[in-house]
């Protein structure tokens, strides 16, 4: 019965709560898909790290942005003729536009590292001229290519020499070329934007990437998705705009909801006082705020799941995302669009459950 | 005598930083079982006193016992809201939400007491007051007189050894005060309660044991009451004499 008093409470201003859970509910909602999407972009990114089974990849250190970062090709050579690296392969990112997509990702690899990179081809072959391109599945699925067509990046023509499927993202809606066509094409002669090492049989990566670190203070091992803020700031900056819009959420929400339940204790005054004369302790009026809170925002919650999933569904909608990003629902993202609701509720509800165990029951009485 | 179930000593009572005194040093002591009726004109402190004995609030001075509990003592005031005392307002005060059988359970959340014991203990109170049926009634669904019977089965919900009633009947019509009088001394019997009980009307103070008359804040008369010979001042008092 403690809970009927408490839904009771909050479904009597049925306006008034269907707002403010509404409001809570939006701010829920932007938190999971951002969640959504930036946990699925780490994935993404994840991926593109140890892409074709490499322990770790190496780029320069610092890079505001991947694509900005440049490795020297002789620095590449000279982590191959390490004794602890088995392989070390260089590769040029350019991000093109192909058909509606801006955002095309085309790998450049000299031709002999190619085949290493873990890509199956459906049809065709892999480039071996300078005026070939294989497309991953899903580029070529999308912009309705197969082997033998033809595409134009940068004012140049060139042939579609397969078609490849591969395990990360990026890179089935991208594309592979020669590493020489593709510093051409970025006009970045003798440098790459990273390399893929693998380290010698034996060997341990985390001391090989420590030691690469050390020997050479200009490139960053990056192992996982964690260390990729050292080579593109991006990581970061998404990191940094989540938390501010998860606390910016929360701040609104909980302002919402504090509004909400302080005209509720005010409007309720006069019965907090029968209740406190009838015995009940002022914990449990306390109970009861934040119970009431806690019902509203669980309301918010699912109410912003749900449109946080409906959200994240219309963004993906969009061709040029979709291409790059598969939404990740991991539970820690669920987990932390519930916190906000709970935090919410928390914070909404303390002053106001305060303020109404703080009355006296006379004080309330006397309430009009 | 045995020691009073109730005992005001030298109790001082102001309100608005001293401006309006409501008691200036009350006494009084009521036995275990006394039906004692507190009259006197509007604003002589019979409220007042109800309600510090209520424990709903705290006097300036003096000393309040209750049930042998020294109340400017007590750290949670709540217990002994819940356990030793039942209240009755001149308003109902009932929460509108709520049905009749809820508004009987709110204050048993304190005893620890089951959904099941409760709703059964709310269902058996409710026909004490002659309410059975009207359990899942909300207050807008009731009558004055019906409400301020859910109000005196709230009271006792937890089986408090004193109630405490503060114009019972004021709000109501003759026929419903009568019904709600008739009810409080059948309880009282019933129960063997002890009852402090405010009233403006003599003829209401006329059921009582005895009958202490306040002024200005303090007991300016004191006397057993001999019912036989009290005559009803107004309609509700002839209407609801009863015979011993």
């Amino acid at each position: 019965m403690f809970r009927a008093i408490v839904l009771k409470n909050l479904v009597r201003q049925r306006v008034r709560t269907s707002l403010t859970a509404l409001g809570i509910a939006i701010g829920i909602a932007t938190v999971l898909a951002l969640g959504v999407i930036t946990s699925g972009l780490k994935a993404s990114l994840g991926e593109f790290v140890t892409a074709g089974g490499a322990d770790f990849m190496v780029a320069q250190k610092g890079a505001s942005d991947l694509s900005f970062s440049a490795v020297p090709e002789e620095t590449v050579a000279a982590l191959a003729r390490r004794d602890d690296v088995a392989r070390a392969d260089g590769f040029e990112l350019k991000i093109t536009t192909l058909g509606s997509n801006p955002y095309f990702i085309l790998y450049g690899f000299e031709a002999d590292a190619l085949g290493a990179q873990g890509l199956e081809l459906r049809e065709g072959e892999l480039p071996a001229a300078a005026d070939e391109i294989a497309l991953g599945v899903d580029a070529a699925a999308s912009n309705a290519l197969a082997a033998g067509d033809t595409v134009v990046f940068e004012h140049r023509t060139f042939r579609v020499s397969g078609v490849y499927e591969v395990a990360d993202t990026l890179r089935r809606s991208g594309g592979v070329a020669l590493l020489a066509t593709v510093q051409e094409l970025g006009n970045r002669p003798g440098v790459v934007t990273a390399a893929y090492v693998t380290v010698a049989p034996g060997e341990d990566p985390v001391a090989v990437a420590e030691a690469i670190e050390r020997d050479l203070p200009t490139l960053a091992a990056i192992a996982d998705v964690d260390d990729y803020g050292e080579v593109d700031q991006g990581v970061r900056i998404m990191d940094a705009v989540n938390l501010a819009i998860s606390l910016l959420a929360v701040g609104i929400g909980a302002i919402g909801v504090m509004n909400t339940m302080i005209m509720s204790v005010f409007e309720r005054t006069r019965e907090i006082g029968i209740l406190r004369a009838v015995g009940w302790r002022g914990s449990r009026i306390v109970r009861m705020v934040l119970l009431e809170s806690l019902a509203l925002c669980g309301i918010a919650a699912v109410v912003g799941i749900a449109l946080g999933l409906l959200a994240t569904r219309a963004v993906l909608a969009i061709p040029t995302v979709s291409s790059f990003l598969v939404p990740s629902y991991a539970p820690e993202v669920f987990i932390r669009a519930l916190a906000v609701g709970v935090v919410v509720a928390l914070i909404g509800a303390a002053y106001p459950a305060v303020r109404a165990v703080r009355l006296s029951p006379m004080e309330a009485l006397r309430h009009e | 005598m045995s020691e009073p179930v109730i005992s005001v000593r030298g109790v001082r009572k102001s309100f608005e930083d001293g401006r309006i005194v409501a008691l200036r040093g009350m006494d009084l002591e009521v036995a275990e079982g006394e039906f004692v009726a507190l009259v006197g004109p509007s604003g002589c402190g019979k409220s007042t006193l109800l309600h510090l004995i209520a424990a709903l609030d705290r006097p300036d001075e003096g000393a309040i016992r209750v049930a042998g509990r020294a109340l400017e003592e007590a750290n949670d005031l709540s217990a002994h809201r819940a356990h030793e005392v039942g209240l009755i307002f001149q308003l109902h005060n009932l929460m509108p939400a709520l049905t009749a059988s809820e508004n009987v359970q709110v204050p048993m959340f304190e005893l620890g007491l089951p959904g099941r014991e409760r709703r059964e203990r709310a269902h058996a109170l409710l026909a004490a007051v002659g309410l059975e049926g009207r359990e899942r009634n909300r207050p807008p669904q009731l009558s004055g007189g019906e409400r301020q019977r859910v109000a005196v089965a709230r009271a006792l919900a937890n089986e408090p050894p004193i109630l405490l009633a503060d114009e019972p009947t004021g709000s109501l019509d003759s026929e419903a005060g009568a019904t709600v009088l008739d009810l409080i001394e059948r309880l009282r019997r019933e129960r063997g309660l002890t009852v402090v009980l405010v009233t403006h009307d003599t003829g209401v103070a006329a059921r009582a044991d005895r009958i202490v008359t306040m002024l200005d804040g303090h007991v300016v008369g004191s006397s057993p009451n001999d019912r036989s010979a009290a005559a009803p001042t107004t309609r509700l008092a002839a209407s609801t004499r009863v015979t011993p």
